[in-house]
């Protein structure tokens, strides 16, 4: 009973130290880097592009798609190194993830070919989207590493997430649930490019 | 140190941590809210969501996954449209008549060839995105909106689509061609502004 309870003890201090313990910065710049991992995640045009590439790569086993991964890291690297600050790569995110997602609902794990160019420029916009705001290198250095990692570990995660879940849930409803949600995507996607290109020509 | 320990010590905090967060953006609860209740609470537009998952359903592979896929894609371009300033008459009355015509094909069990099934299913779909594209500009936050509408016109489907896996057992043909007959006159019903 004693031995429970410290236990309890043990786990509230736990609980309670986290927060004070995470709001040090261990490594100078970790924090830029931590923002930057996060930044794909928490922009709309970027996640949807990230779901939608993701999905679309998700068709495929994962064997086949070193190529598409390759096309998508070189795409990264293009984007960074030709985007413009200044630019919006949003709706040219949705307009991707549109894409994307629409082939990934009515024909996925097909025409590999296709799918590794859609990789390519969709790297190429996130990296575009990646660029930070103007400030001392060093901490623009660290948020772009930070985003690129997000961006790429997102890609991968979801691609491999899906070949996972199909490895373990034969039933054929999971494959029917990918091709709606994916739909659902292109769907918002969509939307969302409609709405910036309505504010445009008002 | 087990899950089961930590679980219940840490669950207090976390439900402190959910109450500060649920205060901090109002925009986006609020536009997913508006966007997912907007198709739930116009039963038009639930007759015919529900009609498009049961018909499917009715229909079997591929249309069970095709019809609910078809439908969003071609409801986002049309409120594209919708958005961009695109007229389309006639919004309302063809939301009903997608009740109507839907609820026929069910409750007189037509099968029509697949691409057939996917334009009925589509155009109808135009009347319903237009309807959700004029409203979508307004929302508080148009992304939450569209996630919002677009989650629960898709959970309309499933929920077609759980009733129409009813033809699997017995007397579920029956039961479903009931439903679309129910369907067909909700949507006179909304055509005539009885209902």
């Amino acid at each position: 009973m004693r031995a429970r309870v410290a236990r309890h003890a043990l786990g509230v201090v736990l609980c309670a130290c986290a927060g004070p313990a995470a709001a040090h910065s261990p490594l100078p710049g970790i924090e830029g880097f931590y923002a930057g991992l996060l930044h794909p995640f928490t922009t709309p045009d970027q996640a949807l592009a990230l779901l939608a590439s993701g999905l679309l790569l998700g068709g495929f086993d994962m064997q086949r798609l070193g190529v598409a991964f390759g096309a998508a890291t070189i795409g990264l690297a293009a984007g960074l190194a030709l985007g413009t600050p200044t630019g919006d790569p949003a709706p040219w995110l949705f307009g991707l993830a549109a894409l994307a997602a629409t082939f990934a609902a009515l024909a996925p794990g097909r025409a590999l070919p296709l799918v590794v160019f859609l990789s390519l420029v969709a790297g190429a916009l996130l990296g575009w989207a990646s660029l930070p705001d103007a400030g001392p290198p060093r901490d623009r250095a660290f948020t772009v590493a930070g985003s690129v990692t997000g961006a790429a570990l997102g890609l991968l995660y979801i691609a491999g997430g899906i070949d996972l879940l199909r490895d373990r849930i034969r039933a054929q409803v999971f494959c029917i649930a990918l091709r709606v949600l994916a739909a659902w995507i292109a769907a918002i996607a969509l939307l969302m490019l409609a709405l910036g290109l309505g504010e445009s020509l008002a | 140190m087990t899950t089961r320990t930590i679980l219940p010590d840490a669950a207090p905090t976390w439900f402190a941590l959910a109450a500060a967060a649920a205060h901090v953006d109002h925009g986006g609860a609020g536009g997913f809210v508006s966007g997912f209740t907007h198709p739930i609470l116009g039963w038009d537009h639930v007759a015919a969501m529900v009609a498009v998952g049961l018909w499917g359903a009715f229909l079997g592979r591929p249309a069970i996954w095709l019809l609910p896929v078809v439908f969003p894609l071609v409801m986002a371009f049309a409120a594209a449209a919708g958005v961009i300033g695109v007229p389309l008459p006639f919004v309302e009355a063809g939301i009903a008549a997608s009740a109507i015509v839907l609820g026929l094909l069910i409750a007189f069990a037509v099968r029509p060839p697949l691409w057939v099934a996917a334009v009925v299913v589509g155009a109808f779909a135009v009347f319903h995105g237009h309807a959700h594209g004029t409203e979508l500009p307004q929302a508080v936050n148009p992304f939450a909106y569209a996630v919002g509408f677009v989650l629960s016109t898709g959970l309309l489907h499933a929920a077609g689509i759980a009733l129409g896996l009813l033809v699997a057992r017995p007397l579920g043909v029956l039961a479903i061609r009931g439903g679309g007959a129910v369907i067909s006159l909700a949507g006179t019903g909304f055509l005539f502004g009885v209902l």
